[in-house]
């Protein structure tokens, strides 16, 4: 599957925001929790994903759950991601953060 | 395993190079026989010992081309033409191996039947040469799994070398003391066979033997622990154990990307609650942790749908669900804690086994994003572009430090069994004793 560059490139930062989270995580649970999530975005494509690169990404949690929310928010209104895989994926982030301490 | 199959052959010969006054022992006559039997009986059982020695024979003639690709002479030159492989060929295990297909064939005897095999006999040295013939059948499996074709180095070729010879010892002496029982039929050429098996124990003796050969040969196949989870910590054990089963299928990236989260929340779950019993296995286990931590940051851009591992996938999962239901403050046995660092360093080698695998046979690929130029109208954009390159070319240097200097496991020091060592010193010690344990010869 050929995906639309401005999908592609969403799809990326949607990507490099979890991984971004993953690493940011305070916990080995939330952490992993967090790359399961991004497991579950790249299954969901699967796993037909541009590559991801979180270097240079705040490190601010908050900042980035905005972001990755809004990221996949664009991939629901403007690629035609399921809307419920999408809840499901934000569930998920939600599960990470739980685990996270504060 | 071979330890197992060639302590049985060696330990029987024992016994049967300990039995004197054979007549008497199948039934001849003698002053007290409680068993008397006709000569008739006699010599049936002495056809059926033929038959059981030709298992032996055999499997000294099938050992003998196992272990011929990678004997070495140790008294040829030291400088050998490196251009003729035949230089530092081992011609007294070729003369062995001759004599021993030359009196397998000129045996009028036929090899056991299974019914034969698996009956116990009444007579008890016919029933030794039937566990002997028993074990010898059950050793051949073993050079297919491990115990020669090549897979041997020198040391450890010679000690197999050294019990050939001492099997094919034993059997030209038994030969000897079994020749007043009717109908026996005497081995073509002997004596040659028993020179030839002579000149190959000296040889083998030369050099230091590594037992470690011990350890080859054919293992039952590990399974699956079946059933309902066992209670706290061993359910996580059963879950890890089925896990490492699992992996025999080479996972596809996705999955294997799971089973690693699965180890890294595994190992730092339990470094947590062995860090009041264990601190030194807590360590291990948290420095184990930070390496799936690694593996898994890298595998984050590695695709590929070749592969399954869905199954290893929901073992993870099961052990990961277990542990978590086991709280701070249980008992746990310092054991089954032990038990899991042996696993752990199995799952560890599988894992990095099905990287590498992944990686050499282009399973795996790395997702890359690089610029591209797109002219229109004579105008340059540069647009971001995905593509997919196979691991091996690219070079991914740091998932394979990863994987060799801190995922694959260090050697285990090899335990050799002391009862297999034993056996030899007591066959040698059977082949060279008398029924008086004076010292005299056997013969």
């Amino acid at each position: 599957m050929l995906l639309d560059p401005n999908h592609a490139t969403t799809l990326a930062e949607a990507r490099s925001y979890i991984a971004a989270l993953a690493d940011a995580a305070h916990t080995v649970g939330a952490s992993c929790a967090y790359e399961r999530a991004l497991i579950q975005l790249d299954w969901i494509h699967y796993d037909d994903v541009p590559a991801l690169d979180s270097a240079g990404l705040t490190k601010d949690r908050e900042v980035l759950s905005m972001l990755v929310t809004s990221s996949l928010e664009e991939l629901r209104d403007s690629f035609g991601l399921d809307p419920l895989e999408v809840e499901l994926l934000h569930a998920s982030l939600a599960d990470a953060r739980a685990l996270d301490e504060p | 395993m071979y330890a197992e199959t060639g302590h049985r052959i060696r330990a029987e010969l024992t016994e049967l190079l300990n039995q004197h006054r054979i007549q008497q022992r199948l039934g001849g006559p003698a002053r007290y026989q409680p068993m008397p039997r006709t000569p008739e009986e006699r010599q049936a059982y002495g056809e059926l010992i033929r038959r059981f020695r030709q298992s032996a024979l055999v499997w000294c003639h099938e050992a003998a081309i196992a272990v011929a690709p990678s004997a070495v002479s140790a008294i040829a030159p030291t400088i050998a033409n490196p251009f003729n492989k035949n230089a530092r060929r081992h011609e007294s295990l070729d003369v062995l191996n001759r004599a021993l297909e030359t009196s397998i064939h000129a045996s009028s005897a036929r090899l056991p039947t299974m019914h034969e095999l698996t009956t116990a006999h009444d007579i008890g040295l016919v029933e030794h040469w039937r566990q002997l013939a028993r074990a010898a059948v059950l050793s051949e499996q073993d050079f297919d799994a491990g115990l020669g074709h090549g897979r041997l180095d020198a040391a450890q070729s010679r000690v197999l070398i050294g019990d050939i010879a001492a099997v094919t010892r034993a059997l030209v002496v038994l030969d000897q003391r079994y020749s007043g029982t009717p109908g026996w039929e005497r081995l073509h050429r002997g004596t040659h066979l028993g020179w030839a098996a002579l000149s190959c124990a000296l040889e083998a003796s030369l050099d230091p033997p590594d037992y470690s050969v011990d350890l080859a040969g054919w293992r039952p196949s590990v399974k699956v622990l079946r059933g309902p989870a066992k209670p706290g910590l061993l359910g996580v054990l059963q879950a890890e154990h089925n896990l490492l089963v699992r992996m025999n299928a080479s996972p596809s990236a996705m999955n294997l990307r799971l089973v690693v989260d699965s180890q890294r929340l595994l190992s730092a779950d339990l470094a947590g609650l062995a860090a009041t019993i264990d601190p030194d296995l807590a360590e291990t286990w948290a420095r184990r942790s930070e390496t799936y931590r690694a593996i898994q940051h890298e595998l984050r851009n590695v695709g590929g749908n070749i592969g399954r591992g869905g199954l290893a996938v929901a073992e993870g999962a099961n052990a990961v669900s277990r542990l978590e239901k086991i709280l701070p403050g249980d008992e746990l046995d310092p054991r089954v804690l032990h038990a899991f660092s042996q696993l752990f360093d199995r799952v560890d080698g599988r894992v990095a086994d099905a990287l590498q695998t992944g990686i050499s046979k282009q399973w795996y690929f790395l997702r890359v994003r690089t610029l591209k130029d797109v002219g229109s109208s004579g105008t340059k954009l540069a647009r971001p572009i995905d593509r997919y390159m196979p691991l091996a070319e690219a070079e991914h240097s740091r998932l394979t430090a990863l994987v060799n200097e801190q995922l694959r496991p260090a050697p285990e020091p090899k335990l050799v069994s002391q009862r297999a060592v034993r056996s030899r010193a007591e066959l040698h010690q059977a082949l060279i004793t008398g029924p008086d344990r004076s010292g005299g010869l056997a013969i």
